[in-house]
């Protein structure tokens, strides 16, 4: 391979900025009408990708987004960068002791949530394969199934918690019931996608048992010895080393430790990243501002590097699919919303805040998104299902506060 | 052992008008005994004095002793020797004698595995249907300069109970001066925030969190009888629990007074601990739990 050369150098410089100040533009611009600003993200994606400049002008395209070369390798190290300091910063608001807490309501709502639309998206998928573009002779894939059952039973707690924030619901009982079911179906969504994304390895795969073993192993030892390890170590961290750098700098080298580990074992980075996430997230220890400095760090500068990226690598007229689309909203609303809202009836909820948690909890967003990449670029799924996905996955977020709005009932009214 | 559930449904938490002491012949009984004797005359209380375990001639020896040099006349209280598991008979035995608050030793910290399998002292706070006031320090010095924190968690429905039981339970016990405190957890705050928010709006939004919560806090000690007590406000931000505990423990308070836990709580709550799960790993000071049977 050649070496990176000063021309390359300012070419990824270039990519980079023209990535950051697009989406921060037009992140702002869909603040205003209170879209998610990964909303933005993906439009610049899409506008600087192959389905706008890419058609208009493809070598203009091609200079400043190369397909391949150095350029590009680089550029691919920092998209990978960024998924696993996502799933990091996904894993620290992940707090098992929420669920706990909440109790009966809590878990009845998040194992409705997981169940109803994983089973509903599974036999779709598994059963009715043409549905997704498959062809429906080779019978279905049990792999592609379990990744859309997945991928439908999954919340995006990063615009939920946006979401309860802007409609001042974020400490009332609803909200925290949401909040804590959110975190609950991501930890548990991330497992079996992890789960996937390694038995799908090219690699040598583990096997079931053994892929089944680690993951658990993995969460069970950094989820007791290696938690106890991060509470005892922050308190030394935050007062002894140069605030915030000590904390900023040991708590990312433990993330990427962990997926380091994660990928050498042949389960995917994003399980230790994600993992390592809640450890440190669930520490009494960690202070607020630290966790908001390593929030900001993220969601400014690898988020849009992520989120744009994606509109970069796909051509979203080319695989925009309206059956499979219509299918997967379909799937998407009527498991989330009826799972969710039955969980949390069951778990003692009045029936007209019990749709308001279904459709809080229907909200997708970037989570949705983190995952139909990763499994794109597996092979798991097609790009037309990758569209459909990423579509499902913004207007779910869209729709979830007007839902929410018109379902909720105050305490006492 | 039969008993009347109803006598106890919907008893107020206070006045203490039996109170109970878990004995367990430990080099800490005569203190746990003393201090138990002392709440109840300054409460107008009954005293149950209970001890699981076998009824021997040198226990009852021991407990005559003792009995003696506290002053405490026997026929003046009902003391009851009982077999079985420890932890259920004393709580089957404060049902039984509707007990309104039970006093028991305990350490301040224990070893992992006792902390993990569940101590008598600790296991009793997490599932009795009464008050507990777990005493790990002895008293010393002037009862009126005490500390004395309530954790005044605003949105809590029995916080109100727990307030009033903290207020009657001061004024017996003659304590001047009682602080409030709210602690605040916003989990997820952080990422919302991330999201999009300019600085101002940022400032904006914690201000309006604090001061929403101050005021929450305010709101609730106004429907509360303080009288003529010192009462002090402060808002903590904090994993709800641990947050407090810490308080507790800068603050070096005396008593700190909490509400009972709402879930039956399990292994798991240890494992990924919470609320008074935090408070039992490491007890910063004598602690009240108030059942507030709502």
């Amino acid at each position: 391979m050649s070496k990176f050369s000063h021309n390359d150098l300012i070419i990824l410089l270039t990519s980079i900025s023209v990535i950051l100040i697009f989406a921060r533009i037009v992140g702002e611009m869909g603040r205003k009408f209170k879209f998610p600003i990964v909303m933005g993200e993906i439009i610049v994606g899409v506008l600087l990708g192959p389905t706008i400049i890419g058609a208009i002008s493809p070598d203009f395209f091609v200079r400043v987004f190369p397909k391949d070369g150095n350029v590009s390798i680089a550029f691919d190290g920092l998209v990978n960068l960024s998924v696993v300091l996502l799933l990091f910063v996904a894993g620290m608001e992940v707090q098992l002791s929420l669920v706990l807490k909440q109790g009966k309501t809590a878990i009845y709502t998040s194992f409705f949530s997981m169940l109803i639309p994983f089973a509903t998206g599974f036999a779709s998928a598994y059963y009715f394969p043409q549905w997704f573009g498959n062809n429906p002779d080779s019978g279905g894939d049990i792999f592609f199934s379990m990744f859309i059952g997945t991928a439908l039973a999954i919340s995006a707690l990063p615009v939920i918690a946006r979401i309860l924030m802007d409609m001042n619901l974020f400490k009332s009982d609803i909200g925290m019931l949401i909040i804590a079911t959110a975190m609950f179906n991501d930890l548990i969504g991330w497992l079996i996608f992890a789960f996937l994304l390694a038995m799908k390895s090219t690699e040598e795969s583990l096997g079931v048992g053994y892929t089944i073993l680690y993951i658990f192993g993995f969460g069970l030892f950094m989820l007791t010895i290696g938690k106890k390890i991060i509470d005892r170590s922050l308190p030394w961290i935050q007062t002894k080393l140069s605030w915030p750098g000590g904390v900023l700098s040991i708590s990312i080298g433990v993330c990427m430790l962990c997926a380091a580990f994660t990928e050498k074992i042949n389960l995917h980075a994003i399980l230790g990243a994600f993992i390592a996430g809640i450890a440190f997230g669930d520490s009494v220890h960690l202070h607020e501002k630290a966790r908001e400095i390593i929030h900001q760090f993220v969601t400014n500068f690898f988020a849009p590097l992520f989120f744009v990226s994606i509109g970069l690598r796909v051509n979203f007229i080319d695989n925009f699919d309206a059956m499979i689309v219509g299918v997967v909203l379909v799937l998407a609303y009527f498991g989330k919303v009826i799972g969710a809202t039955f969980g949390a009836y069951l778990g003692g909820v009045k029936i007209k805040n019990a749709i308001a948690v279904g459709f809080g909890l229907n909200a997708r967003g970037a989570m949705e998104i983190l995952l139909g990449t990763l499994a794109l670029s597996a092979g798991l799924i097609s790009q037309k299902v990758f569209v459909a996905l990423i579509i499902m996955a913004l207007v779910t977020s869209i729709t979830s506060a007007p839902m929410i709005r018109k379902f909720y009932v105050e305490k006492g009214k | 052992m039969e008993f009347d559930l109803n006598k106890l449904k919907k008893r107020p938490s206070y006045p203490f008008e039996t109170i109970a002491a878990g004995l367990s012949f430990s080099p800490r009984m005569e203190a746990v005994l003393a201090e138990a004797k002392k709440i109840a005359d300054v409460c107008n209380s009954k005293l149950v004095l209970i001890h699981v375990g076998e009824k021997t001639k040198e226990k009852e020896k021991l407990f005559d002793d003792i009995l003696f040099r506290n002053n405490i006349e026997e026929k003046k209280v009902k003391i009851i020797w009982a077999e079985g598991d420890v932890v259920d008979t004393i709580l089957k035995l404060c049902k039984l004698n509707i007990v309104d608050l039970l006093i028991v030793g305990a350490l301040e910290k224990e070893s992992i595995l006792k902390f993990y399998l569940g101590s008598v002292a600790r296991t009793i706070s997490r599932k009795a249907k009464c008050s507990v006031l777990l005493l790990t320090h002895t008293s010393k010095g002037e009862n009126a300069k005490k500390k004395v924190i309530v954790n005044a968690g605003a949105d809590h429905p029995k916080t109100i109970h727990s307030i009033n039981t903290a207020l009657y339970f001061a004024r017996r016990i003659g304590v001047k001066e009682i602080t409030m405190v709210h602690e605040v957890h916003s989990p997820t705050l952080s990422m919302a925030i991330s999201e999009s928010s300019s600085a101002p709006e940022v400032t904006k939004m914690k201000k309006e969190f604090t001061e929403e919560e101050s005021g929450k806090l305010h709101a609730l000690i106004a429907k509360c009888d303080t009288g003529d007590l010192k009462i002090n406000e402060k808002v903590i931000k904090g994993k709800p629990g641990f947050a407090i505990r810490q308080y507790a423990e800068t603050k070096k308070a005396d008593l700190l007074v909490i509400n009972s836990p709402d879930t039956h709580l399990t292994f798991l709550d240890r494992i990924f601990a919470h609320d008074i799960e935090f408070i039992l790993a490491d007890v910063p000071c004598n602690l009240l739990i108030v059942h507030s049977r709502v």
